[in-house]
């Protein structure tokens, strides 16, 4: 391989290890959205994500373990948000707010309780590339796709089969019409709460997941702003992906190959002062946001609760 | 034929935020028969109707299904027994197709696949026997109010139902489709299903029903067989002593509006040549009319064929694409809806909850939204809540609106009584011009027998009213003139004496005059 | 988003009659919180009653706690206005971070940049050019809101980190104090300091400034059509459209206001109290500023009762942590728990 094309190989392949958390966190949003339920604590969720992943992985030396309880408490975040929202009927947002700041608190509390305050910051094991055998080996498209960690193939696994689960199947259908509407779903005898409280619990899942994958991948270490707004950058890529699941995979490589670039502009130097190209995700989402919010296409009821009694809908 | 219970209600109680909305009510119906379950707004018809079918729960009362006590609770459960329910708001959702409609929510042997080929050909097939007419792959938000209505109907019957509850089934109907569909009901009697019909229409239930129960402010008043009394004893029953019938608006012939209108009257109310656009789709085409001082002009159409683009275009809420509005023959197409407010122009909107009401503030501060920013209620910037309050209790007690206070949050008001705020606002100051959008929807008798009253003492005083019903009894008894609306267009328009309920239906269904 | 239901909004004026019963939810709430979160204590292994003693004793046992607990209350008091202003026409301003650090930038830059004009023209000028700047960070998001639709929690929560970015920018490389370990300015000319109220321990004149702000936005709120309106649109959007209420055009000056109001807090941290720009100079206030908004259920007149409250458990929090090896963030779970169950009192009276 020339270097060009060496450097674009890794780019892309940085790109891939890079889409993990955005596309996690995107997919998660998306399945409590399609329920009419809008998680916005995504930037807690997976904060905490990270620290118990992180503290998880180096109390047990089991990176996996790690993952484990991450995803259990990102589970309860989103048992939580289900809790106060579809059954006390309380308002999306400010529950959702209040999970966010619940989530930053614990975050650090766990990791002074465990760590304490330390000089050089402890260290956890990163995820190991697994290539697959054979597709490994087909030139630069093998490099790229195939020899990567286990959260990457997860992810696309996981992307197409909410694609298949949620357009080819009776329950995907049913799982849509209680975000359109909860009140038909509900007439036909769609379990509307079952539904909400699932959907929140696996997408708080998927948040967790996708935080607790920044400490393991990159540095393996802890930070308190190591999230650095991909959780509020995942809600954007939820909107401009339509709720739908394809969409928010290929969306996710523009937030990926921003922030790769970014990255590795400020590394390679070039004059311009490294803080404006740090600043270049956001300023390019909110770009995006300007034409795409417009034509998104959003669930009819989405962060509107459900309640069957209720004879006026406000 | 003798006679089976198939279904029965005993002594049913449901509260709601403290009010009673049913008190021990009974509720029998036979195998076979079309029950019509008559009362005005607020009566529990809808109620009760919602409890048999799971989504209320009941406070009180038990529910005997042929012959068997069973515990109803939730839809699913409603639906297990073979009961169906078509909703007078269509519980459908819009970016599906019909067939995924009907589908959704039946029991799936796998729930990993999603066959609708199969259901479609039964859907199809169904619709063919009782001559519904459906398309199954089409998608719910291109259809008519009449399809989406025989869709609603499919779904019950997709579920094998063989008690069925139509609630107002007739609200968005054109006179012949209202016959149509009574034809389907009396198809699927003849199936061996058994219908309960509410409706708040006397005319309807004599129509088609063999035995009528009538509720009153959540009380059963009595329950006959159609043949069995006089026209006159149900609208008793479903009046009470509240009300004189005898100089009622509501019940009296249609020829008590008051003087002629006289043609040569100044419009008040010019529109011209309007064309509003939703999206790039337009929604009203080229539209004129004219409503002149002392009139009440009528708009009728099936709900849904431009009706609200209309008003909101006149209102200035949504910009017109093409032609003008003159009020006093003043151009004010681009005045605004806060300077048209200012001129003395009310606005009761359709849709109470979403265009007229703000649930989280004070009954206080729905009552003086529009007028909040003039006298007496405020002064240089500052709202004088003295002032308000006062004109708070005052229109709380003229217009009976039951509430603890003027600081009572509005959400916690019922949909009539909230009803009542919006009529209240809009006749608190005096109005040259008054637009009312469905202003009666969801009130009882007695209110709306009240609003009907205000409506004709403007008409009285020389003030102009656009009446734009989806209740084509109301607009032919208080109208001058009745414009017809039919996808955007202005069909025709009736004067008093050439009013013909099914010539304005044929109109109503696009046939010009 | 349209139909978002708020808070039930309490009655207006007739305020004296139920202040017991508002009151008291309150102070249940604190109670309920205090005793769950004390059980995380016990299990850590530390003395509850000591911590808590800490928590709430240390503002009010030493004039430089008490004075420490006051220098906290104005931040948080100004965020949380600028959370709860846009709040009430419906709108979620979760940028009051970034609004204040590019206020903060606003009135350093005037700071060392006009250095040589008089006090009278120059503080001012400082106070007024956080403020402006601090709109500026606000009409941003009301902007792309007003023109594009652009969902105001994304956009907002987006420039924070644009504005961390900005500020080390300044700090490290246009005004850099070389002498400082951390991205820090040189400090702003004296001309162009606040006040001081107290010289041991020192407090300056921004508390009068702030308690000045939130009694005009408490009337302007409950009292003046502009306030009407804002409310009528946060309860029901559509509605106050069709009753000739231009929401869109009150969202944009919602959220310009609200970025005034944060601009204005970090003027008042520069002008005050740092004298300098300093990396991490908004230390927790966008948290805390929300989290009181929301204690207060968007009531203004609420507002800085519950950020006082907030400023105590503050202070009392590094308290803890210096003296007793408690995670000062455990009174983030206090903080949390709070609004939790004062949310829930909403519920169970609705019951």
């Amino acid at each position: 391989m020339s270097p060009t094309e060496l450097s674009f190989v890794i780019f892309v392949k940085l790109v891939m290890l890079s889409i993990v958390p955005y596309v996690l966190a995107g997919q998660g949003t998306m399945l409590g959205g399609r329920t009419g339920l809008f998680n916005v604590a995504q930037e807690g969720i997976m904060l905490v994500g990270a620290s118990v992943g992180f503290l998880g992985g180096y109390l047990t030396g089991n990176i996996w373990i790690g993952i484990a309880l991450a995803i259990a408490v990102g589970g309860l975040a989103g048992l939580g948000l289900a809790y106060f929202t579809t059954s006390l009927k309380m308002n999306q947002f400010v529950i959702g707010l209040a999970i966010f700041f619940f989530c930053v608190g614990l975050a650090s509390l766990l990791y002074k309780v465990v760590i304490g305050v330390t000089l050089v910051p402890p260290l956890i094991p990163t995820l190991k590339e697994v290539p697959v055998p054979g597709l490994s080996r087909i030139p630069i498209l093998g490099e790229i796709f195939f020899a990567q960690n286990w959260l990457v193939y997860f992810t696309i696994l996981l992307s197409a089969a909410l694609y298949w689960f949620l357009y080819r199947t009776r329950l995907g259908l049913e799982l849509r019409s209680v975000g359109e509407n909860p009140k038909a779903a509900d007439s036909l005898g769609v379990n509307t709460t079952r539904m909400r409280y699932v959907t929140a619990i696996i997408g708080g899942m998927l948040m967790a997941l996708a935080g607790a994958y920044l400490p393991m991948v990159y540095t393996g270490t802890y930070t308190a702003d190591m999230v650095k707004g991909r959780g509020w950058l995942a809600i954007a890529l939820t909107f401009f992906g339509g709720w739908s699941p394809h969409l928010i995979f290929f969306g996710a490589l523009f937030f990926a190959g921003i922030e790769v670039l970014a990255f590795r502009v400020q590394v390679g130097g070039g004059g311009i002062p490294y803080q404006f190209l740090l600043m270049l995700p956001y300023l390019a989402t909110l770009l995006v946001m300007m034409f795409a919010f417009r034509r998104a296409r959003v669930p009819a009821f989405l962060g509107q609760n459900y309640d069957r009694e209720k004879r006026t809908l406000a | 034929m003798t006679e089976t219970t198939v279904a029965e209600m005993r002594g049913m109680c449901k509260v709601f935020d403290g009010h009673p909305a049913l008190d021990h009510v009974h509720f029998q119906l036979n195998a076979g028969e079309i029950h019509g379950l008559l009362g005005g707004n607020g009566a529990g018809k809808t109620t009760l109707m919602n409890i048999l079918y799971g989504l209320y729960r009941a406070d009180a009362g038990e529910i005997i299904l042929r012959g068997q006590k069973v515990d109803i609770r939730s839809p699913k459960d409603a639906i297990r027994q073979d009961i169906g329910m078509v909703h007078q708001h269509f519980l459908q959702i819009e970016s599906f197709t019909v067939a995924e409609n009907v589908v959704l929510g039946t029991p799936i042997a796998n729930p990993l696949r999603l066959d609708l080929k199969a259901a479609a050909m039964q859907i199809a097939a169904l619709g063919e026997k009782f001559g519904l007419g459906i398309d199954p792959t089409a998608r719910i938000e291109t259809l008519s109010m009449g399809a989406r209505q025989r869709v609603e109907i499919l779904k019950a019957l997709y579920r094998g139902a063989q008690i069925l509850i139509l609630d107002e089934p007739t609200t968005n109907l054109t006179p012949q489709e209202v016959e149509a569909l009574f034809g389907i009901v009396q198809a699927m009697v003849r199936a061996g299903m058994s219908v309960v019909f509410i409706t708040h229409k006397l005319r309807e239930v004599l129509a088609v029903c063999d035995r009528i129960t009538v509720l009153r402010d959540g009380k059963n008043v009595l329950t006959l067989r159609r043949d069995e009394a006089s026209e006159e004893a149900f609208v008793r029953a479903m009046v009470g002593e509240e009300l004189d019938v005898k100089h009622s608006i509501i019940f009296a012939g249609r020829t008590t509006i008051g003087t002629p209108r006289m043609p040569d009257q100044a419009p008040v109310l010019q529109v011209e040549g309007v064309s509003v656009s939703e999206a790039g789709v337009p929604v009203v085409k080229n539209c004129s009319f004219s409503v002149q001082a002392g009139e009440i002009f009528g708009i009728a159409g099936v709900a849904g064929n431009g009706q609200l683009p209309l008003a909101e275009a006149v209102m200035g809420i949504r910009p017109a694409t093409q032609g003008r509005v003159l009020v006093f023959g003043q151009d004010v197409t681009a005045l605004g809806t806060a300077g048209l407010l200012a001129r003395g122009v009310a606005y009761v909107p359709e849709d109470r909850l979403r265009d007229g009401f703000l649930p989280g503030a004070n009954v206080a501060q729905n009552l003086i939204l529009g007028s909040h920013r003039d006298a007496p209620y405020a002064r240089n910037g500052f709202l004088d809540w003295k002032t308000i309050f006062r004109v708070s209790r005052d229109l709380i007690a003229q217009y009976r609106i039951r509430t603890a206070g003027p600081t009572e949050t509005g959400g916690n008001l019922s949909g009539g009584n909230i009803q009542r705020v919006l009529i209240a606002r809009a006749f608190a100051r005096p109005a040259r011009l008054l637009v009312a959008h469905n202003p009666t929807r969801g009130l009882d008798i007695p209110s709306t027998e009240f609003v009907y009253s205000k409506l004709l003492e403007r008409r009285a005083r020389g003030e102009a009213t656009l009446l734009i019903s989806e209740d084509l009894d109301e607009l032919l008894l208080l109208s001058d003139r009745i414009g017809v609306i039919y996808k955007g267009e202005m069909v025709g328009v009736l004067e008093r004496d050439a009013f013909d309920r099914q010539a304005l239906g044929r109109m109503m269904s696009g046939v010009r005059i | 988003m349209s139909h978002l239901r708020m808070f039930e909004r309490p009655a207006q004026p007739p305020f004296a009659i139920g202040l017991i019963r508002k009151i008291l939810p309150y102070l249940l709430a604190i109670i309920a919180s205090f005793a769950a979160a004390g059980i995380f204590i016990v299990a850590m292994g530390f003395d509850v009653l000591h911590a808590y003693a800490t928590i709430l004793g240390t503002s009010f046992r030493t004039p430089n706690g008490f004075v420490q607990t006051l220098l906290k209350f104005v931040p948080l008091l100004l965020q949380a206005l600028a959370f709860t202003v846009p709040l009430a026409a419906g709108k979620f301003n979760i940028g009051g971070e970034g609004q204040m650090l590019v206020g903060a930038i606003g009135a350093t830059a005037v700071g060392i940049g006009l250095k040589d004009l008089p006090a009278p023209v120059l503080l001012p000028l400082v106070l007024l050019m956080g403020v402006g700047f601090g709109a500026f960070w606000g009409l941003i998001p009301g902007w792309l809101l007003y023109r594009y639709q652009v969902n105001e929690i994304l956009s907002t929560v987006l420039l924070n980190f644009v504005s961390f970015q900005l500020l080390n920018f300044i700090a490290t490389e246009v005004w850099a104090d070389s002498a400082a370990g951390h991205p820090t300015t040189v400090p702003i000319a004296a001309a162009g300091q606040l006040p001081m109220l107290i010289h041991n321990p020192p407090l300056n004149s921004g508390i009068i400034l702030a308690v000045l702000v939130a009694a005009v936005i408490y009337l302007f709120t409950s009292r003046t059509v502009g306030g009407y309106e804002l409310i009528a649109t946060g309860a029901n959007p559509r509605a106050a459209q069709v009753f000739g209420i231009d929401g869109r055009r009150l969202s944009l000056l919602a959220l310009v206001l609200g970025g005034a109001l944060a601009g204005l807090s970090g003027s008042i941290e520069v002008a005050g109290n740092q004298h300098r720009l300093i990396e991490g100079l908004q230390s927790n206030y966008l948290l805390l500023g929300i989290i009181i908004g929301l204690i207060a259920k968007g009531n203004n007149l609420a507002v800085p009762f519950v950020a006082f409250f907030i400023a105590v458990l503050e202070v009392g929090a590094s308290a803890m942590q210096r003296t007793l090896m408690i995670p000062g963030e455990m009174v983030f779970i206090v903080e949390a728990l709070v609004l939790l169950f004062v949310l829930l009192s909403d519920v169970i009276r609705r019951r």
